[in-house]
């Protein structure tokens, strides 16, 4: 497990994020929000995981749930190691066995409970997330006493290279940060009595201006916002 | 009730919804117990028991049975109902999740025991008490603006429109019985009317989908409403040409900017809401078989979106570009500054409803003239929004009260200023009457004696002060107390005060001031003369306590005394001349009327007499002779020579300081002093010396006796 000791965030909303395969860009922020003491978890919204082969027709395929760790091996054991050693393959299957076992499916998470934030980092993805979601709405209520529950759904638009996945994940945190902070300072603002305004302590009646301000200083890293219900 | 019992009550509630939820068997018990609370006046029990109801009911059944849980949702129905009027966030946001499961139980249990009224009626009012709230703000008030409302507590209509939607569901028919819905209640039910709950649902959609006209794009909203309505097109084919019809007709290239947002939020907004409506289409497209009419605008819909999503992909989305022109902004028709407390207790605070940092505000417009004032005033009446008058004057009384009802703000000096204001009757208020001021009302002489009382107490204060610390003050209050009049008179008073303004202010209203035109020897003059007497003793007064360094006060306040009483007899005589002589003038008895009166008035104003001002120098003198010193002798010498007038009475008092063996030096220094520079009265101190000279001490005699040699 990860080398880096980190207090948890004791306030710390669920957080997921969510990339076509779970390996890349959702595993490094993932990597990087368990760092920073958040409650996350990670999952892909591909059908199956797809990494780079030796030939762009022939990637590796393999099923959610194929531990990282036999992913691995099963690279290594390949005649073209050298090509996944110097594509970056290798040092991202590294870095992900050290964060958790597995590649999840996005659409087969219900073990994994409900969440406050989804981030996913290409459009495709957040398309899916929200397609899905509805799908949930529709098909779920067969049980009575589920009640659906608010998110807030962001996708940050990263290139998936290993360089591009660092940098969107430092992005990430970020963002994932303010709106913590925001919740914060406004709870405490609210218990002091000082607001005058409830409405600017109200995550959502505030929500677009964080993700304006987060986007200034993000030029590179294009948003998609939703609210909806999980 | 206290924060120690209410936290004491919690933690005792925390025990009992432990065992709740370790005990299927006692569950029952313990929350029916529980609803005992919603009553509970203090907010924070009333918000335990809201999340206790909402885990409750969403738990599932190992831990609490589902026969159970439809007894108990009908038995919380009336808490509920209650809660549901609670200002409160989160107890609200509870009350709609324990809702959702709740409606779902009863709603069934009602179909199937046709005759429970009482639990149909409740159902109802609860519904009712939920649903009518998603037009408004609640639980937070709502604002000076129906704009900025759309943008303010996003969250409980983002849960009620879940509430809403499930209300929908169950009272509209669907396409398969799958899910319950109309379908599913009992034909013929005697309490559960078809067409009523029917066009009930109908007018509930037509609600939500008035989102869609909203002129401005609300995101957090307008996007998890599209989410919702996914389902009622799953489910609904009857509601498909309406919703999405006001799909085709969306777009976000026509909505406005609104005030409460930036441009940054807009063009974000407008990325968002393209994103989900595209999202949505594409759902649509998957779970159904459109007419193709729909098909095909909806496909372009589609097509349009698409290229509008490819082409700010490829932009900085921020970024100024020329069509930023195109966006324009929604008429504004609030207030910038439309808070409705107050933050500091002033009048500039209560008014001010522009932004409070703009430098307009500082401009004082009591600089202009009054008549400008007015026309501006009255254009400006006439050319306002009535309805917009009234909001800014309800916020305006807003504050008010919060002021009046906040008592940190009314807290410290500051409180008069409030307490003393006229605004109070503002509710008495009639627009067909012409308002008069009352006249002053008479004071009575008590009062008046009050009022001087308060002038001098305030004049020494002052006279405390330094001129430093009046020109703080000035400052101090010209920033706490902006209603401009009042600093602009500040500032003016202040300009040319010295440190010695008190005492001519003080001393003229004992003497000009009190003057009256009252018959002389009248109760009238007599009792303002004990008025100016008041003044007179408080100076005097204050002399005394330090005769040393308040001799400029004394010379100050006698001069003025003198003139005052001079000028006025002289004004008296030349009155009396006049009529006398206009008299003689009519009789044909004077030939020249100005002559005759200067020269009768030339040779009468020699007896003018100054018994005032002979009364209080003797006075001064009386009490400042014993206590002086030979070290005196430059103080003393000053008022013997600065005093107007120095009656051989006067003049007489220094006798006793040549007689005392210690200060036998100051007294003929003065004598001398006063011979050779006040002529005037170099006789009286001659009289004194003769008297001196023949005194049987013999120091005395000798140093008499040579000074009157020298100056006779």
């Amino acid at each position: 497990m990860s080398a880096t000791i980190t207090q948890a965030v004791p306030d710390s909303l669920r957080v997921c994020t969510v990339c076509a395969a779970n390996n890349n860009r959702s595993m490094e922020a993932h990597k990087q929000l368990k760092d920073a003491g958040y409650n996350i978890k990670s999952f892909g919204t591909g059908s199956a995981v797809r990494l780079p082969g030796p030939t762009i027709d022939k990637p590796n395929v393999y099923q959610f749930g194929t531990p990282y760790e036999d992913i691995y091996n099963d690279l290594m054991s390949q005649d073209c190691r050298k090509l996944y050693e110097s594509n970056g393959l290798i040092h991202m299957l590294t870095r992900n066995k050290q964060v958790k076992r597995a590649p999840e499916r996005w659409h087969a998470n219900s073990y994994a409970g409900k969440f406050d934030l989804v981030i996913t980092c290409e459009e495709r993805c957040f398309d899916s997330v929200v397609d899905d979601l509805m799908f949930r709405l529709h098909n779920n209520d067969y049980n009575d006493n589920e009640v659906k529950q608010v998110v807030h759904i962001i996708n940050i638009d990263i290139k998936d290279d290993n360089e591009n996945a660092v940098i969107g994940g430092n992005g990430i945190v970020k963002l994932v940060g303010m709106v913590h902070n925001f919740k914060r300072q406004e709870k405490k603002k609210l218990a002091e009595g000082t607001i005058d305004d409830v409405s600017d302590a109200i995550l959502e009646d505030q929500m677009m201006g964080i993700l304006a301000e987060w986007q200034k200083d993000h030029a590179h890293l294009q948003t998609i916002y939703t609210c909806a219900y999980y | 009730m206290s924060m120690h019992t209410a936290s004491e009550i919690i933690r005792q509630l925390n025990e009992a919804k432990n065992l709740a939820f370790s005990s299927k068997e006692t569950f029952p018990q313990v929350l029916r117990q529980i609803l005992n609370f919603v009553n509970n006046p203090e907010p924070s029990i009333k918000l335990w028991c809201s999340t206790f109801l909402k885990d409750s009911f969403q738990s599932d059944e190992s831990v609490l049975g589902n026969a159970d849980k439809m007894d108990l949702a009908m038995d919380s129905l009336d808490s509920l109902i209650i809660l549901s009027n609670e200002k409160h966030l989160e107890i609200f946001e509870n009350v709609i999740n324990s809702s959702i499961v709740i409606f779902k139980l009863v709603f069934k249990y009602v179909n199937e025991n046709d005759g429970c009224d009482d639990v149909w009626a409740k159902l109802n009012q609860l519904k009712i008490s939920l649903t009518s709230k998603f037009s408004t703000t609640f639980p937070l008030d709502s604002s000076d603006n129906e704009e900025h409302d759309r943008y303010r507590n996003l969250i409980t209509k983002i849960q009620l429109i879940k509430f809403i939607v499930l209300v929908i569901d169950y009272q509209t028919k669907s396409d398969n019985d799958e899910h319950f819905n109309l379908n599913s209640v009992h034909p013929n039910h005697s309490l559960i009317k078809r067409q009523a709950i029917q066009a009930e649902a109908h007018g509930l959609l037509d609600n939500l989908l008035s989102v869609f006209e909203y002129d401005t794009l609300v995101t957090p909203l307008m996007n998890p409403l599209l989410f919702q309505l996914s389902l009622l097109v799953k489910r609904k084919s009857q509601f498909i040409p309406k919703i999405l019809s006001c799909v085709e007709k969306f777009d976000t290239h026509e909505k406005l900017q609104s005030n409460y947002q930036t441009l940054d939020e807009f063009k974000l907004s407008r990325k968002y809401v393209d994103r989900l409506l595209r999202i949505f289409i594409g759902y649509v497209f998957k779970n159904r078989q459109l007419p193709s009419n729909l098909q095909q605008s909806l496909g372009q819909k589609l097509t349009i979106l698409t290229e509008r999503g490819d082409d700010v992909r490829r932009k900085n989305i921020l970024a100024a570009v020329p069509q930023d022109a195109n966006i324009k902004k929604k008429r504004f028709d609030g207030f910038i500054n439309g808070s409705k407390t107050l933050k500091s207790l002033d009048y500039k605070n209560l008014y001010c409803l522009t932004n409070p940092a703009d430098e307009l505000n500082n401009f004082d417009l009591a600089s202009l003239p009054q008549h400008t004032l007015i026309s501006m005033t009255i254009a400006a009446l006439n050319r306002v929004d009535p309805k917009k008058l009234n909001k800014a004057l309800g916020i305006v009384a807003e504050r008010y009260k919060y002021a009046l009802s906040n008592s940190s703000l009314m807290d410290g000096t500051d409180n008069e200023k409030f307490e003393g204001d006229d605004d109070d009757n503002e509710g008495f208020y009639d627009s067909g009457s012409v308002y008069s001021l009352p006249p002053p009302k008479e004071l009575s002489y008590q009062e008046k004696r009050d009022q001087i009382n308060l002038i001098i107490q305030n004049f020494l204060r002052v006279s405390q002060m330094s001129t430093e610390e009046l020109e703080d003050g000035s400052k101090d209050e010209g920033e706490s107390q902006s209603d401009g009049v009042s600093s602009e008179l500040t500032k003016i008073a202040i300009k040319h005060w010295q440190k010695g303004s008190w005492i001519v202010v003080l001393t003229r209203l004992a003497t000009r001031g009190m003057n009256s035109n009252y018959e002389s020897g009248s109760i009238d003059e007599e009792k303002n003369n004990e008025l100016s007497d008041m003044i007179r003793n408080a100076i005097f007064d204050y002399f005394l306590e330090n005769i040393h360094s308040r001799i400029d006060v004394i010379i100050e306040w006698l001069n003025e005394e003198w003139y005052s009483e001079v000028v006025n007899k002289e004004l008296k005589l030349k009155n009396e001349i006049k009529t006398k002589i206009l008299q003689d003038y009519e009789a044909g008895k004077v030939e020249d009327l100005d002559g005759e009166i200067n020269k009768q008035f030339a040779t009468l104003k020699e007896n003018i007499d100054t018994p005032q001002y002979s009364k209080w120098s003797a006075k001064v003198l009386d009490s400042i002779i014993p206590f002086l010193e030979s070290k005196d002798r430059k103080i003393f010498i000053r008022l013997l020579s600065d005093l107007p007038l120095l009656t051989d009475e006067l003049v007489g008092r220094i006798k006793s300081l040549c007689l005392d063996p210690v200060r036998i030096k100051l007294g003929f220094l003065s004598l001398q002093y006063l011979i050779m520079y006040r002529p005037p009265v170099k006789q009286a101190c001659l009289n004194i010396l003769q008297d001196l000279s023949e005194s049987d001490q013999d120091d005395l005699k000798e140093e008499a006796t040579k000074l009157l040699t020298k100056y006779k």
